[in-house]
Formats: structure tokens, C-alpha cells, sequence
């Protein structure tokens, strides 16, 4: 403790001497260390982005497990930030930005390559896109639209559901005739009640792995499930209609070091790189944020990537703000649901 | 048991001896584990219970979490539910387990050797895969739905998971060899002699079973049965796959609380009570153990 204050005042003192105010003097740090939940996505990452970045930088960059803002709030509280940079759902970012734990991105200094508007905000950047969308066995007769997809009687089967609100209640209500382009403000009371109308036929999933599984061993017929889950798995048919497209971000904590700060506004810049974005959704289905990336994506599955331009036209963007500002409502509502059924 | 008493015949032990060497060595052995067991169990535990007072609004400690929790309408049906599932699984346990146990000690010495291993074989096997396993077996397209269908004895399938009943089949599939092993233990240390006596003096072998054999492994039973109990309030995997996310637990409960919504404070309330709650159930254990024969 003691050390660490002596430290910490010495770096102060030499900070203030050599008279830095402004961040841009620093130059970036050889290491950047990255918090994120791991998984396919970042072992493509490794190898297409932070490969080739360290070629040209000499940055090693390593990623720590897990992300999210509930790590970062407990750095925070135990004082001491690693890592410059923490991945997010779209939800955490409003969070965040309210718990004042953000940086603004410097969209100056990443300098992007051109990328989807919604993916470039203040407080954070969008790397990945991913749909949640419906899915049945091919056995099964094809639902056209949400209506039909929560219709048991014309649609008999099993349906697996995600066991995350925010993932479910926006389709639900969907599913008892909202109109797409009114889903917001959602009209929880609507949304509910689709969900008690099929209880008997709903199983809930956890892992994202559970709906491919539950629509293969035939335990369930539809699914709602995220877009690379599905996509491509044999005897399971997909549709983008309707779906929630989103995306996985990127944010940067206060009081990260300013050194590892500067290495992350370049390895964000290789992000908007469609080259690079290409060579990741070999790996894995979910995109990056170039508009331009659908000639370089393998042509035969095009149809399975969210931003492919002919799905992602039909799908539309969650209103993170809405989630932040009901959020206690949903939760107590969702809550009562769950522990009440 | 008349360990090192101090009328016992023979040559004087070296016991001062035996102090000075031992004792340091024993200590340094179990120090990693002690140091281990306080940094990784015991002092998250200590910070758990500081969150379970914590008012996130001021600085004074707070039973409001404790409160919420023991006074709202919707938690409480989910501790009853558990508490009501934990007993029934219990005495499923109870009821598949001591016939199991007393067949197995009847058995040739090598049998016994055989059963016990398929007893504890599952032990080797993740419980992810045992819990998997069941949908297969069970699930609306399983094996036994499809040749029930295949018979023409249904026509649709029998929900047996994604409910309760689901969640108490894999429970107690799980939980099995905890209630096995230690009547087993239990029945082969009955002194076969009071059972020859029992017989002797005429005794059918219906009452030499009720009247002499159950009352002496009756405290094993019960000890075992308590601990089953103990297990079964934790389970988190079975009733979220097993249950189709419809059966929630206090673990499922808590994993709401702390990964979904941010609510440390009230999980921590909840992870309080339900360690005290075990602590009772433990000491029961103990002293229903401290009355099974040696």
C-alpha cells in the first residue's frame, strides 16, 4: 500500500514536471491490455487484427477475461483500472456513460476507414454486429413473422427462448401485433401477455449454444436465437425478418493508463479496416462495421452475416436508451415473471 | 478408542519427542491449505456479508436487503419451492438409495466391488453431461417419449422435463451416490451377530430387518439424509436446463440477482441466510452422525 502510494506520488510529481496536460504528447505503450468475454470472436480477433498489429506496431496486445461493465465497476471500486479497454453490450454503455466510467472515443485519433453510423457513438465504438433472430427446425412450417412465429395453434411446437429480457420482451410484443416501427417505448404489458399465452409450450435457454441443441435434438421446433448460433447448422432453417440487429462495443474506462490509451485508438482503427473485418467473419458470422464488407465475405453464406445489406434491411436497432431509463420497471416486471411462473 | 490414555500399560512413549518434531511439520504442511482457504473462502465470505448490510445510499450498515427479502411476495415462494423440491428429492434419495445400498451388501465380495463402482462412476462425469443426458433420455423427442409414441401408446409426448418433475429426476440421478455410499458404509459396520442372535431366537427375517437391522443404520439414514438435503438447496444446472429455465431456484435466484440484474446487495442477503439456514441443517447433521455407531 504504502509503495504503491509512494510510486503513485512520484509518477504524479513527474507527470507535473515534465508539465503533461496534453494526452497526445504520450506516445502509445508496447502492451495493450484488453478486457473482453473471450470466445471464437476474439480468437479470430488474435489472429487477424492483433497479429498483423503487432507487425506493424510492435503493440502486443492480450485480453483478459471477462469484460462487461460489472468488472470494470469493480475496478473502479478497488481503485486500480487495467486494461484500456472493456467490451459491452449495447445496454452497459448508457450505464456506464450514467456511472461517469467513460472516455469519449477519440474518433479523431482512430481515424476510421468508413463504418455504419450506429456503430461509431461518443462513449464507445461498435466492432461487431450480431442479429437475434428466429429459427425452426427445416421440418417445421416456416414462420413469416413474429405474429406467426408466437402463433401455437397454426405453428404447433416447443418454442426456445432466450432467458434474457432484453433479448425477448422486444419479439414478444412483436408477437402480439406491435408494429416494428412502434416497438418503442415497448409496451411491456403486451409483451407479457404473449408470453403467458404459449408458457406451456416456452423452454428457456441460457447459453447461446442451447438453441441450435434444442432445435437439432427436436426438444423444440422454433427458436429465437443470436444470428451466428444458428446460422449454417444443419437441419435448422433462419430468417432475418424482424430480427434485432446489435452490436458488440468497445469502451474505454477513466483513469486507464494514458500510454495504453494512445495503443488503443490505433488498434481500434484496425477494427475499421474491411480487409480486416473480412478475415475475422471467416472464423466467425459476426461482422464488422464496414458498409462495405459484403464483396469481401465468403458469397456462399452471405445470407447467414447480420449486415449482409438484404438483411440488415429488414431488422431493426434496439433503443438502448429506452432500456436504460425503464430499467428498474423491466427488471421488477421480468423479476415477478420468472420467480412468479 | 483408548488412544494415549495415560494408565495404558507398556514402555513410556517418547511423547515429547514425538511434540517437538510433529508438531511444527504438521503446522507448515497445512499452512498453504489454511492461508488458501481464508484469502479464497473466508474473507469473500466476510466481504459477502459486509455487502448483505450495505445501504448503496449511505455509509450506515442496513437490514433493509434482509427485509426485502424475507418480506416480498415473490422471493419467498422461490425459497419455499426449493425447500419443498430439496425434500422431495431427498426422499426419493431415501427411498431409491437404502434398498440399493442393503442389495449391494448382500452381495458376493467382488458384486459389491462391481455396484459400487457403477454407483460412483457417475461421480467421474461432469454434471453438465449427466444433466444433458437426460433430455436425450427424457426430453419431448428422448427415447422413452419416442418409443411410447413408436408403441401407439401416446400421442403426444409426456412432459416429463422443463418442469418440476425434470428438475427432481436429474436431482436426484445426481445426488444418489451421496445417499448410497455412506448407508452402504453404514450397513457393512451392523454386527452380523446381532442379526444370528435375532434369528436364534426366532425372529422372522421381516422383524430381524425392522426390529433389529433399520433401527441400528436408522441414524446413518437420517445423518445421509440431511446432507442430501444440505446438497440439494444449492443446485443451479439442473433446474435451469432440466427445469426449461420455468423451475427457478434460490441458486437460479442468485445468479438473477448477481449476473442479470445489479443487485449484489440483496444476493449477498439471500447467500447470508441460505448459509446460515445450512449451518442449522449442518449441525443436525453432526449430531445425528455423532449417534451412528462407530
Amino acid at each position: 500500500m504504502k509503495h504503491n502510494f509512494l510510486l503513485a506520488s512520484m509518477a504524479l510529481a513527474a507527470t507535473a514536471a515534465l508539465g503533461i496536460s496534453n494526452a497526445s504528447a504520450v506516445d502509445p505503450s508496447k502492451t495493450l491490455l484488453i478486457n473482453d468475454a473471450g470466445g471464437q470472436w476474439v480468437e479470430a480477433v488474435a489472429k487477424c487484427i492483433d497479429e498483423p498489429f503487432f507487425q506493424k506496431t510492435g503493440i502486443k496486445v492480450t485480453h483478459e477475461v471477462p469484460g462487461g461493465i460489472a468488472k470494470l465497476l469493480a475496478m473502479v471500486e478497488s481503485g486500480k483500472i487495467t486494461g484500456a479497454l472493456f467490451d459491452g453490450e449495447t445496454g452497459e454503455i448508457e450505464q456506464a456513460k450514467a456511472k461517469g466510467l467513460l472516455k469519449k472515443i477519440d474518433w479523431a485519433k482512430i481515424n476510421p476507414e468508413p463504418m455504419f453510423d450506429e456503430a461509431k457513438q461518443e462513449y464507445a465504438m461498435g466492432t461487431s454486429f450480431y442479429s437475434t433472430i428466429m429459427a425452426w427446425r427445416s421440418d417445421a412450417k416456416a414462420p413469416g413473422n413474429f405474429v406467426e412465429f408466437f402463433d401455437t395453434v397454426n405453428f404447433p411446437g416447443k418454442r426456445a427462448l432466450p432467458n434474457y429480457p432484453g433479448f425477448i420482451l422486444p419479439f414478444a410484443a412483436l408477437g402480439d401485433g406491435v408494429p416494428v416501427d412502434q416497438l418503442f417505448p415497448l409496451d411491456l404489458d403486451r409483451a407479457f401477455k404473449t408470453l403467458d399465452r404459449i408458457k406451456d409450450d416456452t423452454i428457456w435457454w441460457e447459453a447461446g449454444a442451447q438453441a441450435p441443441q434444442l432445435l437439432q435434438d427436436n426438444e423444440a421446433q422454433y427458436a429465437i436465437s443470436w444470428s451466428g448460433r444458428v446460422a449454417g447448422k444443419e437441419g435448422v432453417t433462419i430468417s432475418f425478418n424482424q430480427g434485432m440487429l446489435d452490436m458488440s462495443w468497445f469502451m474505454m474506462p477513466k483513469g486507464a493508463d494514458p500510454a495504453e490509451m494512445e495503443a488503443a485508438w490505433l488498434w481500434l482503427h484496425e477494427h475499421t479496416v474491411k480487409a480486416n473485418q473480412a478475415c475475422v467473419a471467416q472464423y466467425i458470422s459476426y461482422p464488422g462495421p464496414s458498409p462495405e464488407l459484403d464483396p469481401l465475405l465468403p458469397q456462399d453464406r452471405l445470407g447467414e452475416f447480420p449486415t449482409y445489406s438484404e438483411n440488415k434491411k429488414v431488422q431493426w436497432l434496439t433503443d438502448a436508451k429506452w432500456w436504460f431509463d425503464n430499467v428498474d420497471t423491466v427488471q421488477k416486471r421480468w423479476e415477478e415473471y420468472k420467480l412468479q411462473q | 478408542m483408548t488412544l494415549a490414555s495415560p494408565t495404558a500399560s507398556g514402555p513410556a512413549r517418547p511423547v515429547a519427542r514425538r511434540w517437538s518434531f510433529t508438531r511444527p511439520t504438521e503446522v507448515t504442511r497445512i499452512l498453504p491449505l489454511f492461508i488458501l482457504v481464508v484469502l479464497c473462502f473466508d474473507v469473500p465470505l466476510l466481504v459477502a456479508l459486509g455487502w448483505s448490510v450495505r445501504d448503496p445510499k449511505g455509509p450506515d450498515p442496513t437490514l433493509r436487503h434482509y427485509i426485502d427479502f424475507t418480506t416480498s411476495p415473490i422471493y419467498l415462494p422461490v425459497v419455499w419451492r426449493t425447500i419443498e423440491l430439496a425434500a422431495i428429492v431427498t426422499g426419493f434419495c431415501a427411498i431409491l438409495g437404502y434398498p440399493l445400498a442393503l442389495w449391494i451388501t448382500r452381495l458376493s465380495a467382488g458384486r459389491q466391488l462391481v455396484a459400487i463402482g457403477l454407483v460412483i462412476i457417475p461421480f467421474w462425469i461432469s454434471i453438465l453431461v449427466r444433466t444433458y443426458a437426460w433430455i436425450v433420455i427424457l426430453g419431448n423427442a428422448g427415447v422413452v417419449n419416442r418409443t411410447l409414441k413408436e408403441l401407439g401408446l401416446i400421442e403426444k409426448s409426456i412432459p416429463f422435463l422443463y418442469n418440476e418433475l425434470g428438475v427432481a429426476i436429474g436431482m436426484v440421478n445426481v445426488l444418489l451416490p451421496f445417499m448410497v455410499l455412506p448407508i452402504y458404509a453404514a450397513m457393512l459396520r451392523v454386527d452380523s451377530r446381532l442379526l444370528h442372535v435375532a434369528a436364534t431366537l426366532g425372529a422372522s427375517s421381516f422383524s430381524i430387518f425392522w426390529r433389529v437391522f433399520f433401527p441400528i443404520t436408522l441414524p446413518a439414514l437420517s445423518a445421509t439424509m440431511a446432507l442430501v438435503f444440505i446438497l440439494s438447496l444449492g443446485f443451479y444446472i439442473t433446474p435451469a436446463i432440466l427445469g426449461g429455465g420455468k423451475v427457478p431456484l434460490i441458486a437460479n435466484m442468485m445468479d438473477m440477482f448477481i449476473n442479470r440484474l445489479p443487485r449484489w446487495e440483496l444476493a449477498s442477503a439471500v447467500a447470508m441466510t441460505l448459509l446460515l439456514v445450512t449451518l442449522l441443517l449442518y449441525a443436525g447433521y453432526q449430531w445425528l452422525r455423532s449417534r451412528t455407531p462407530a
